[in-house]
């Protein structure tokens, strides 16, 4: 196996911080000579996965989102972990990691949000699953291969 | 504070009730609630038919479409309209494979758009 | 339908009191509302935040009362601020003039972080690690820049935050140990008032006796001209308002701190 290029990053549980750092994974895969289609999928997974942890996982006032991620020439992998969230979105957030239908979400005009986001993961990643470790703190793990392979 | 996102405004010759807007940039979570302002502005001042040109939206994510459907029902609530035109290929996969392109009116060139008015 | 009010103390924050609002905010509301401002506005509270998911319906009384409310805490120097608002009472909140008066935050945590921010001042903190190869350097120095415009630096701090960052990460990478090949750590302090970057790298030993000799030579703000890597140290030393180098064991570490300009 290729030595893949290693990257991590932690910042404040603060939407504002997702803008800059979509663009960051996008810029660097990139670089190393994915796609731009490739690039910009998988900003929108990235902006996604730390939305849901950013509003979902984090408890504390003073959380921080660990995002590392391993750029291969064939795959892009990456792992979000946040501190936790309540165990009524970590259901949820299981159901979707296990390809859950989209027309469960019932999306509607009425119903604008619920589930979106994940679901785009879900439908533009390869592999996505989740773990949960001691006190409920979760680590969403995402590859997406390279499509022209 | 936000992520780039600008709207430039235009008025639509023969409809007074409506406006060209051009959306620049990114929409993603960190500026949904300026846009959303802006938009409602619109509405309140009586634009209830947005025509929005994408052309230069080079972005969206989970929250940017659900604005996007929430302008699209607001404006019906109004017996007005929020159409889009000029969806770049990125944007309109991530509006495809969620099922919303049922939802949102979608044209392909501006021109068809404003035809479209009432 | 009736409102529910519950006041929640946020620790650590004494001058900041937050609302949980659940209910209908219809015109029988206003009464609550008084009320329960009553309780507060004599006390050491300036911030008051209103959470709102649990809110289903506002009416124009009850969005007067929450007017009035604002004016005595700005009167203090305070302020009063909505969170989770929904989308629905968000455009009925805008037709009303509202969004014109209030800030709206879409969670409590990020209205949170803004008074933490804002009147706290209080600095955050970004961490990265990255392969050493210059190709990277771009998009490290791009995300810092955008980080600094994200939290309200003006273009032409977040230009000369983004100069400073390319230089300094040039440096790490031409100046890294080519064998060891480990990841350059770049940690970035931001705070309302300023902006601290580290980073840290493994050096060339047959490099590092150099890199002392440019430090040096910044002291007198005299580099080489013939001398890339002197004239971006000395470039970092004019845009920035300090700047540490300091050699350990086999690694480098650069410390610099501007003070936001505009």
């Amino acid at each position: 196996m290729n030595t893949p290029y290693k990257f991590k990053l932690k910042f404040p549980s603060d939407l504002d911080y997702i803008p800059p750092i979509r663009k960051f994974i996008a810029e660097t895969l990139t670089v190393t000579q994915f796609t731009p289609k490739f690039a910009y999928r998988s900003e929108v997974i990235v902006d996604e996965i730390c939305h849901n942890a950013i509003v979902h996982g984090s408890r504390s006032l003073n959380a921080e989102i660990e995002l590392e991620c391993e750029i291969y020439p064939d795959k892009f992998e990456f792992r979000v972990k946040d501190e936790g969230g309540k165990k009524e979105d970590l259901e949820k957030l299981k159901s979707v990691v296990k390809k859950s239908d989209v027309s469960a979400l019932g999306l509607s005009e009425g119903n604008e949000n619920r589930g979106l986001g994940l679901e785009i993961v879900r439908l533009l990643s390869e592999e996505i699953d989740m773990e949960i470790g001691e006190n409920n703190k979760t680590t969403v793990r995402v590859v997406r291969k390279r499509e022209d392979f | 504070m936000e992520s780039q996102i600008e709207l430039e405004y235009e008025d639509i010759k023969g409809h007074s009730n409506a406006k060209l807007v051009r959306f620049i940039g990114d929409l993603d979570a960190t500026n949904v609630e300026t846009v959303l302002e802006k938009i409602c502005n619109l509405f309140n001042d009586g634009f209830i038919n947005i025509v929005a040109d994408f052309k230069k939206l080079r972005y969206v994510n989970s929250t940017g479409l659900g604005i996007l459907l929430h302008f699209s029902k607001s404006a019906k609530e109004k017996n007005g309209s929020f159409k889009i035109a000029n969806v770049n290929e990125n944007v309109y996969e991530i509006i495809e494979i969620i099922g919303a392109t049922t939802l949102l009116e979608i044209y392909d060139e501006i021109e068809e758009a404003l035809a479209s008015l009432k | 339908m009736s409102v529910k009010i519950e006041k929640e103390q946020i620790k650590d924050k004494p001058e900041l009191l937050l609302w949980k609002i659940a209910g209908s905010l219809g015109t029988e509301s206003i009464n609550d509302i008084s009320s329960k401002f009553e309780e507060i506005i004599n006390q050491n509270y300036k911030f008051l935040i209103a959470e709102m998911s649990n809110v289903n319906f506002i009416s124009s009384a009850a969005l007067g009362q929450f007017m009035g409310c604002r004016q005595m805490l700005v009167e203090k120097g305070g302020d009063m601020v909505f969170s989770g608002v929904n989308l629905d009472i968000k455009t009925k909140l805008s037709a009303m003039g509202a969004l014109k008066i209030f800030k709206f935050y879409n969670e409590l945590r990020t209205a949170i972080n803004a008074y933490e921010w804002e009147v706290e001042k209080k600095p955050e903190k970004v961490y990265l690690s990255f392969p050493p190869e210059l190709k990277f350097v771009p998009a490290v120095r791009q995300m810092v820049s955008r980080i600094a415009k994200q939290k309200g630096y003006s273009q032409r701090d977040a230009f000369r935050i983004e100069t400073i960052v390319d230089e300094i990460c040039n440096n790490a990478v031409e100046h890294g140990s080519v064998d060891q090949k480990k990841n350059i750590e770049a940690t970035v302090i931001i705070g309302k008032e300023k902006i601290e970057l580290e980073v840290v790298n493994t050096s060339d030993p047959n490099k590092i006796e150099h890199l002392k000799e440019i430090s040096n030579s910044l002291k007198t703000l005299s580099p080489k001209h013939d001398e890339r890597r002197g004239r971006g140290l000395a470039l970092i030393k004019m845009l920035s308002n300090k700047l540490d180098i300091n050699f350990s064991g086999d690694g480098t570490s650069v410390h610099v701190t501007k003070l936001r300009e505009e």
